[in-house]
């Protein structure tokens, strides 16, 4: 699978761009704010049909267009190969009401110019991409993590990707029910279809995340390995809001203790729950919060408020790493969803990173580069050209980008 | 607020869909249109309160005490569709495939908007499968959260009374109104209607 144009009016900074991309390795060099991340943005924009970055899909039109088109619009398009097939992508952004309305966008997502919901994108282009601030999935708030699993899970399970829709409607219907409920006698009727809901959503998310989970730690802990020469042992955890497994039926903590003091290096993960005894344990639970949801008018239990941990040697990465260990980590994560993305859709992801070599020291720049080049496309983007020895931009497409403008480079010519 | 330009543009951005601005144009449009068009309107609307009102019976839109549905003998007297709104009765009549009784519920369950099931015309329609000789009650609300919910609610509230409970087959397009459901569309979502268990 490869992206083998890209088309871009409106975009960012971009008033038009048309871009032919090559199989391999793909660099963009340019200064800051001359539309490097934008770019990659657009990219990621057509594979999921989010934005990563923006708040308010406004944000992606460009000023201009506002000013001089009739009507306002922006448009990313693109052309996916895979297996001897071409599938157009692409999404415009329509001014509603024209230039000066100051009403909202329309959005609409094509597939081979047919008219398809935004989630009917995912999966066609698999994308990983890393950006600088990334490193906030290791050092950032849970959300930052939940972000992450979302997207991920998203890309390899539509399906994923409609129950986490349904579930978020579902979290803030049911809040405002139990917020209604607050000094009166709580419908029955309407708490149960509410539950029910919750939990009917909520249990697929939390099996999925469960099983997404088990193999990102065996796959992070490789990549990590590899990345830091063997020091220290990580492990990805999940922490999920609902206690999957009831406490009574927890290994005794002095028995534990007796069982790591045998055979220390032994680490046996949490079993995978089957959909059935999570949504049984669901139930269970929102029925001895009933009283204590109603009175805070919110649902205090669900994947909304899951947690994933990385732990270097048993230590929380979050909290006890450095600066240094945890863009480590945000590394290998990355590198190891390259492998997962693999595995579920049997294509290797266009690997997206933003600037992240100037970041690393030379042995960790060695290990990137040579999962670059294990992909079928990369696109890579810097300030300097100099964080590329002169062999691996010898085999790479050059571009530089000014003001929202690409130009073919090679980089010897000043 | 006794300035009638002022009066007619907050009048007309009380509707729904409509903002500020295109209240003025509306009310600047009307100012400068022959008397005719402003007075046609102002008349329409007076009698639309005046003359229609809510059928006794199923609560659509009436201008006597039974809607024309309600009144015709030749409808099917076992059979309640149950809809969220009149204008749902407008789209399921054209399809020309259902020849039963209706039931307007003026809305639906809404958390977000504070609407409950005590907002909704749900006690009259237990009464009326209490009271009619009904055999099937066809879940018509819409195919969203909120549509849903009430869906569910009602079939709940329904099941002791030993009747039929049906709702409205899959295929409408999720999360949007039976209103702009196509004729076709909506005929075979009636025709594939399943019993909610
Ligand atoms: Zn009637």
């Amino acid at each position: 699978m490869y992206l083998q144009h890209i088309s871009l009016k409106n975009f960012r900074n971009y008033l038009r761009l048309e871009l032919d991309l090559p199989q391999g390795v793909t660099v963009v060099q340019g200064r800051n704010a001359q539309g490097k991340t934008n770019l990659l943005e657009a990219i990621a924009y057509l594979a999921t049909g989010k934005s990563l970055r923006a708040l308010t899909e406004r944000e992606l039109v460009h000023w201009l267009a506002f000013e001089q088109e009739p009507i306002p619009y922006a448009e990313v398009a693109g052309d996916v190969l895979r297996d001897g097939i071409v599938t157009r992508l692409r999404i415009v952004l329509t001014q509603q009401g024209g230039r000066g309305s100051g009403s909202g966008l329309r959005k609409v997502v094509m597939i081979n110019g047919v008219r398809q919901r935004a989630i009917d994108l995912l999966g066609i282009l698999p994308i990983v991409l890393f950006l600088p601030e990334d490193i906030s999935l290791v050092s950032g708030p849970p959300s930052a993590r939940r972000k992450y699993l979302n997207l991920l899970l998203c890309q390899i399970d539509r399906e994923y990707c409609s129950h986490l829709d349904a579930y978020t409607k579902v979290v803030t219907r049911r809040n405002a029910q139990l917020r209604s409920f607050q000094g009166k006698r709580p419908d029955p009727t309407l708490l149960a279809f509410w539950n029910d809901a919750l939990v009917e959503h909520g249990t697929y998310i939390i099996h999925r995340r469960q099983e997404i989970i088990a193999r990102l730690d065996e796959l992070v802990r490789e990549q990590h390995r590899i990345l830091t020469a063997g020091h220290g042992r990580l492990r990805v955890e999940y922490r999920p809001s609902l206690t999957l497994i009831p406490p009574s039926t927890q290994v005794p903590k002095a028995q534990l203790a007796l069982a790591l003091a045998k055979e220390p290096v032994a680490y046996t993960p949490p079993p995978i729950l089957p959909p059935h005894k999570i949504r049984k344990r669901f139930q269970e639970t929102l029925n001895t919060l009933q009283r204590e949801e109603i009175e805070a008018g919110a649902t205090l239990v669900g994947p909304h408020r899951d947690e994933m941990a990385f732990l270097l040697d048993g230590r929380d990465v979050r909290t006890f790493g450095s600066r240094g260990q945890q863009r480590t980590v945000a590394l290998a994560v990355k590198l190891a969803e390259v492998q997962l993305i693999e595995e579920a859709l049997g294509t290797s992801p266009l690997l997206l990173l933003d600037d992240v070599m100037s970041e690393l020291d030379e042995e960790r720049r060695a290990r990137v580069l040579h999962v670059v080049r294990q992909v079928p496309q990369a696109i890579l983007t810097t300030t300097d050209w100099d964080v590329f020895d002169a062999d691996f931009l010898a085999h790479a497409y050059c571009l530089q980008v000014n003001e929202g403008i690409l130009t073919e480079k090679t980089p010897d010519t000043p | 607020m006794s300035d009638p330009i002022e009066r007619t543009i907050e009048a007309f951005s009380r509707l729904p869909g409509i903002g500020p601005k295109t209240a003025a144009r509306l009310t600047y449009f009307l100012l400068r249109a022959p008397n005719d068009v402003a007075l046609d309107l102002a008349d329409a609307l007076k009698a639309l309160k005046e003359e229609i009102h809510y059928c006794r019976r199923c609560f659509n839109v009436a201008q006597g005490e039974l809607c024309s549905i309600c009144a015709d003998p030749g409808r099917d007297q076992h059979t309640i569709c149950v809809v969220e709104e009149p204008l749902d009765i407008v789209a399921i009549e054209r399809t020309g495939a259902y020849r039963g009784l209706y039931h307007v519920l003026h809305g639906a369950i809404n958390p977000l908007a504070n609407v409950g099931p005590e907002d909704l015309r749900i006690n009259e329609l237990v009464e009326r499968v209490q009271k009619e000789e009904v055999r099937e009650v066809i879940l018509a609300t819409n195919p969203n959260m909120e549509g849903e919910a009430t869906a569910m609610y009602i079939a709940r509230l329904l099941e002791p009374l030993g009747v039929r409970i049906t709702r409205l087959a899959h295929g409408l397009p999720i999360g949007g109104d039976l209103e702009y459901a196509d004729q076709q569309t909506l005929a075979q979502a009636l025709e594939g209607r399943r019993p909610i268990s």
